[in-house]
């Protein structure tokens, strides 16, 4: 792999270590809170894990 | 509206746009509440100021966008837990965070990420093992003076661990390490 | 920019610890005046339409697949099996979470609508 496209993966992991901490971590002071509002930009899933997903979220048989 | 970024308890001013505002035993760090799009270059840039303070002071990081009307505001909601983050802050000085993950590549048998955990979190006041989709999710709370010692242990265990694919990024303000206990 | 990568895995492949991160706008500044209930309920209906497009896309391709022949009679079987079984599925997550065929036709504006 090039230096270049290294360095982008780099930095694309470690904005998702980021990302986990901004919105997971630090210190929870009463405010307003902005938060996700899924939107259709939110397909960036694979097929096999919608898939799954659909199965985990079938209201399970008695 | 503005931004809650940081609680800290040195009174040194931190450069513009940011304000430190008191409130007891602590100060909150300050800015202007961001307005419009938000994308990786302004949370880089926003990660880039928490970390140039916390290089000079004891910093506990605010969850992201936590906003208030104004200075006032921002007082009275951190002076009622003053105390505890005072203390928190006592835990955290001196230290960084240090994140770790771990998976166990396709194909291969998987890894001892027990191993890993237990040998990174004996050189680290602190250890948080979180869930998620990686068998290894954890931060550590590493002396600043001890991070080359730390990664040169995440070194060495990837070498010893073939079977595990070991990811280390940091350091970053103490964010798993902020709430207090 | 600072680099924050401290150690990388041996091979320097890294794609197993990416993660596709939705849209940042949405996901950090977009505020919501509405209760938990309704952005679940608002969260199900975008998956739902996204599964609901995703198996008519399928369904298509595996129609095209069994009009262009090539398959056992065991495969088309199965195929048709599967997708009554999707349908089925579908169906009761709809049900699920009081939501109605229409209710997963996007208004996509000058786009026009999703389904």
């Amino acid at each position: 792999m090039s230096k270049t496209s290294q360095a982008i993966a780099e930095r694309e992991v470690a904005l998702v270590d980021l990302v986990d901490r901004l919105l997971g971590g630090g210190v929870v002071i009463a405010g307003e809170i902005t938060l996700a509002v899924a939107d259709v930009d939110l397909v960036h899933v694979s097929l096999r894990a919608l898939v799954s997903s659909v199965e985990k979220a079938r209201p399970q048989e008695p | 509206m503005i931004e809650l970024l940081a609680i800290t308890d040195d009174p040194v001013a931190p450069p513009p746009p940011l304000r430190l505002v008191p409130a007891g035993p602590v100060a909150v760090v300050v800015g202007p509440a961001p307005e419009g799009e938000v994308d990786a270059e302004a949370l880089w840039d926003r990660e880039s100021l928490l970390e140039d303070l916390v290089d000079e002071r004891a910093l506990l990081p605010i969850r992201y966008g936590t906003r208030v009307e104004d200075d006032a505001a921002a007082a009275a909601a951190v002076v009622p837990r003053g105390a505890e983050l005072a203390a928190a802050l006592e835990r955290v000085r001196g230290a960084v965070e240090v994140s770790v993950r771990a998976i166990t590549p396709e194909g291969e048998e998987a890894g001892d990420v027990g191993a890993v955990h237990a040998r990174l979190s004996g050189l680290a006041r602190e250890h948080a093992r979180h869930d998620g989709p990686e068998p290894l999710r954890a931060a550590y709370l590493v002396d600043r003076a001890g991070v080359d010692v730390f990664v040169a242990a995440v070194r060495e265990l990837q070498q010893e661990h073939r079977g595990l694919s070991i990811l280390c990024t940091g350091p970053w303000p103490p964010y798993s390490f902020a709430e207090p206990r | 920019m600072k680099d924050k990568v401290l150690a990388a895995p041996l091979n320097g492949d890294l794609d197993a610890f990416e993660r596709k991160i939705p849209h940042l706008s949405n996901a950090l500044s977009r505020r919501i005046d509405a209760d938990p209930e309704s952005v679940q309920q608002g969260l199900a209906q975008l998956v739902l339409t996204i599964v609901e497009l995703l198996r008519q896309l399928m369904e298509r391709q595996a129609l095209r697949r069994i009009d262009g022949g090539g398959l056992t009679d065991e495969q088309v079987e199965n195929l048709g099996r599967t997708f009554m079984e999707l349908d089925r599925a579908m169906e009761e997550l709809r049900d699920h979470f009081g939501l109605e065929p229409e209710d997963l036709n996007l208004d996509l504006g000058p786009l026009g609508r999703l389904l």
